[in-house]
């Protein structure tokens, strides 16, 4: 034989600078990158750069932005600092939306990945049971559920997850059907791993990218199912939130209209953030699928 | 030369890839000629730019990241890179037609045959629908489709894969082109349809007097049909000239290397295994599929993909089990590794009835018997690095991680794959490389039995040689028995000291390998033997030069 093909090409470079290279490519998600990075810093820094319990008397009530510096923002009808407020509310909101993400990937993760595995009988019970909770309009049951839980930030977030974790479990299951028939999983089995094993270690690996893009949208819709609980008034009261701030804000909306659009342009920022990070992170995880 | 112009002639041709490809140029500086009624191969292995080659006559290169760099393809005298693209629709599917490879893609799912073939007409002819309707009956008749008109109303799934390309000939040929560009037409079917095909090519295309490019990487089809060939290597045309010049006086080092690489149709000498041990005893084995239903429909339509299916298998002994797709030899592999459940039967290893194990048992008994599978990139999961993967087996069944690790190198080199392999992941590696990753992880559970199912079967002719090669000393070395999954008889010769012929689910002919190829006794055996393409040639002993 002429040639030998046992010689190896050149090594790649790490995964991490692929997937690095491949995200950056996208501008628009580089800015997502930005905004993000400016939500997690406020977060971090509540309470540091502006020292204020955003729940407390700053100073009068309904100052304008830009007019007094000790409150930059302006207050609200109570007199309380708006720029405060802001900054742990991001705290708030992330939490939130990190949290229930998390809890809702969990569950349709293992929902959709031993419905997908196992499938007949498991399967049906499973998918029967995703679909009584799709049937009933996200928004009611969350509300339905805040009145019987109550409404501390905890529950929140808890009944966020339990409306939401539908479609990734969909979603995973489907990339289960098709990945479960693959060579590579009858290899693991011939090799005798277990079930769970497979499952996994050998199968969600492989499930995970578009999993990883849906979180983006999952955190973004969080985030506004937080807010709309707040503006209905069924926010923690506890906590100062967007939505809270929003909640409170539309009473003097015709006078006083930046009481509501400072922290509605902050969801809206935060929101369009993810959304560029998800079609960012999708061009970075999975390049075949463009072009 | 017939004096008239050549329907193609290709000058110079150099098709460029995108910055960051393995090379500049795709294709660089091919030249070549069809005349009138001939029939001209090209042949090259996965990569060589043969099928870019279409796509640039046709114009439809995936541009601007892959296009024409220079170079000049007249058909019929005319410049076809200089027309516009109007004008060159009109050329396409009326004067230039293309057979695909995957005639169940080309076609579309949600169309009747008939009213795929009626568009064709219907774009590129002022006839009337009656008219319409009577040539399509006509070229259905001709392509020799069973019951024309009930083909018409037949949608693609409702006809067979031969059928299909049947079809797709009829389109092809219904406008009368003046050249048709059959890029693998025949690779995903068996070796009886694709017999018949090609016989039907050649025949229509005696009869129209229509010129081919026939794009193949089998030299079996070539020795079947060609004209004339045309080799490329990596986009440079390192030989071409008549079929029977190139066939068995190949002058350039490249193609010396191709042909010599296409197994012989000489089965190895007969070996006595009668006194081995007896490894893996398969009786009575059948396995049924049935079709599941919905929550409350009932059961659809069984279907027996194998019945009765007993055989032995030796020490040291290589079996293959040999059939067309839908002979149930795929199910056979799956029942003995117990992928699959069986219906009935049993099949000892060890002393152990497989199939009547606990899952528990099971998994401590799968490190005796194997598997290699038939797609290297779809059965190593893309995640994990080559040394997890290999490792994996042995860690499950108890192996210290770490030493479970060394070994695993030590494996990679008795396929000779360099250590340095371990740590990387498997898309970067070359199709035969990652057959070879395959075959160590099977090895690394010292197993007494490897299933191969269509090891090869993805891999070009050359890597098909090594792999073989390497298969068959491993097994030597190792004391392995295998269990040969085939549907390529040139490839079964190779290896296997017995055969099982399969068809529809049962044996039709057991016995030595030399002694099938010599007397079949079962006429479908015969009728396989006699479908091997190219069976008449036999490729050439080169004698290296002295280089």
């Amino acid at each position: 034989m002429t040639h030998i093909t046992t010689e190896l090409p050149k090594p790649e470079p790490h995964r991490a600078v692929l997937l690095w290279r491949r995200f950056a490519r996208n501008r628009a998600a580089l800015l997502g990158l930005g905004i993000f990075v400016v939500v997690l810093i406020m977060a971090a820094t509540a309470g540091l750069i502006e020292p204020t319990d955003p729940l407390r008397r700053a100073g009068v009530p309904l100052t304008k932005p830009f007019v007094d510096w000790a409150t930059p923002l302006g207050t609200d009808q109570l007199g309380r600092d708006i720029l405060a407020s802001l900054f742990y509310g991001a705290r708030i909101s992330l939490l939130v939306g990190v949290l229930a993400t998390l809890l809702s990937i969990a569950i349709g993760v293992v929902i959709g990945a031993v419905s997908g595995y196992f499938g007949g009988w498991i399967d049906d019970v499973l998918m029967r049971t995703t679909e009584a909770f799709q049937t009933i309009p996200n928004f009611v049951l969350l509300l339905a559920l805040v009145a019987i839980l109550g409404s501390s930030i905890e529950y929140i977030t808890v009944a966020i997850a339990i409306v939401s974790w539908t479609a990734p479990a969909r979603m995973v299951r489907a990339e289960f059907m098709s990945l479960r028939g693959r060579e590579f999983v009858d290899a693991a089995r011939n090799l005798g791993v277990s079930n769970t094993a497979i499952i996994f270690r050998e199968i969600l690996p492989n499930a995970l990218p578009p999993i990883v893009v849906y979180a983006s949208v999952i955190m973004a819709l969080s985030i506004l199912l937080e807010s709309a609980l707040a503006f209905l008034g069924l926010g923690d009261p506890n906590h100062a939130s967007w939505g809270n701030m929003i909640g409170q804000g539309r009473a003097v909306l015709r006078s006083d209209w930046y009481c509501a659009a400072i922290p509605g342009t902050a969801i809206i920022l935060t929101v369009l953030s993810f959304s560029l990070l998800g079609e960012g992170l999708n061009d970075a995880l999975n390049p075949r699928q463009k072009k | 030369m017939t004096g008239n112009t050549p329907v193609l002639e290709i000058k110079g041709l150099r098709i460029a890839l995108p910055k960051g490809a393995d090379r500049p140029f795709a294709l660089d500086g091919l030249d070549l000629t069809v005349n009138p009624g001939e029939i001209v191969c090209l042949v090259g292995e996965s990569g060589s730019g043969k099928s870019l080659t279409a796509g640039a006559i046709m114009r439809l290169l995936p541009e601007p990241h892959v296009y024409v760099a220079d170079g000049a393809i007249r058909f019929e005298g005319e410049d076809l890179l200089a027309l516009s693209e109007a004008r060159m629709k009109a050329i396409r599917g009326d004067r230039i037609a293309q057979i695909f490879q995957e005639p169940m893609t080309a076609l579309n799912p949600q169309k009747s045959v008939g009213w795929q073939l009626d568009e064709v007409l219907r774009l590129h002819t002022e006839l009337g629908k009656t008219d319409r309707k009577a040539r399509v009956i006509e070229m259905l008749e001709r392509v020799k489709i069973p019951d024309p008109a009930s083909a018409y109303n037949a949608y693609p799934h409702q006809i067979s894969g031969g059928q299909r390309q049947r079809v797709m000939i009829a389109m092809a040929l219904s406008l009368s082109p003046r050249l048709i560009i059959a890029d693998e037409p025949t690779t995903a079917l068996d070796v009886t349809t694709q017999l018949q095909i090609l016989r039907l090519i050649r025949e229509l295309q005696e009869q129209d007097g229509a010129g081919v490019l026939f794009i193949t990487h089998d030299f079996g089809v070539v020795a079947e049909i060609a004209d004339k060939v045309a080799v490329l290597c990596k986009g440079e045309l390192v030989e071409q000239g008549p079929a029977q010049e190139v066939l068995n006086r190949p002058q350039h080092a490249y193609t010396q290397a191709l042909i010599a690489a296409i197994p012989a149709l000489t089965p190895p000498a007969p070996r006595d295994f009668t006194g081995a041990p007896v490894v893996l005893e398969a009786k009575g084995l059948v396995k049924t599929f049935a079709a599941r239903g919905g929550m409350f429909s009932g059961k659809r339509k069984a279907v027996k993909a194998v019945s009765d299916l007993s055989f032995v298998l030796r020490r040291g002994e290589t079996l293959g089990v040999v059939g067309e797709s839908g002979s149930g030899k795929t199910t056979v592999s799956r029942i003995v590794t117990r992928l699959l459940e069986s219906d009935t039967g049993s099949v000892t290893v060890e002393g152990t009835d497989l199939l009547a194990c606990s899952p528990r048992e099971l998994r401590r008994m799968r490190q005796y018997i194997q598997m290699v599978f038939q797609d290297p990139m779809a059965s190593l999961n893309p995640r994990k690095r080559v040394e997890a993967l290999i490792a994996q087996g042995p860690i499950v069944h108890g192996v210290d991680p770490k030493e479970a690790r060394e070994r695993a190198r030590k494996l990679l080199e008795l396929v000779e794959l360099s250590p340095a392999a371990a740590s990387r992941f498997p898309h970067e590696f070359s199709g035969g490389q990652r057959q070879r990753i395959g075959i160590a992880r099977a090895l690394a559970m010292e197993p007494r039995v490897i299933v191969a199912d269509e090891p090869v079967s993805a891999l070009d002719v050359s890597v098909q040689a090594q792999v073989l090669k390497l298969l068959g000393d491993l097994r030597d070395r190792l004391d392995l028995s295998l269990l040969f999954v085939t549907h390529d008889l040139r490839v079964a010769a190779q290896l296997c000291d017995r055969l099982i012929v399969m068809q529809k689910g049962e044996i039709v002919e057991t016995g030595v390998t030399a002694e099938i190829f010599a007397d079949p006794q079962h006429p479908y055996t015969r009728k396989l033997l006699d479908s091997i393409p190219g069976r008449g040639w036999t490729p050439p002993v080169i004698c290296p030069d002295a280089a």
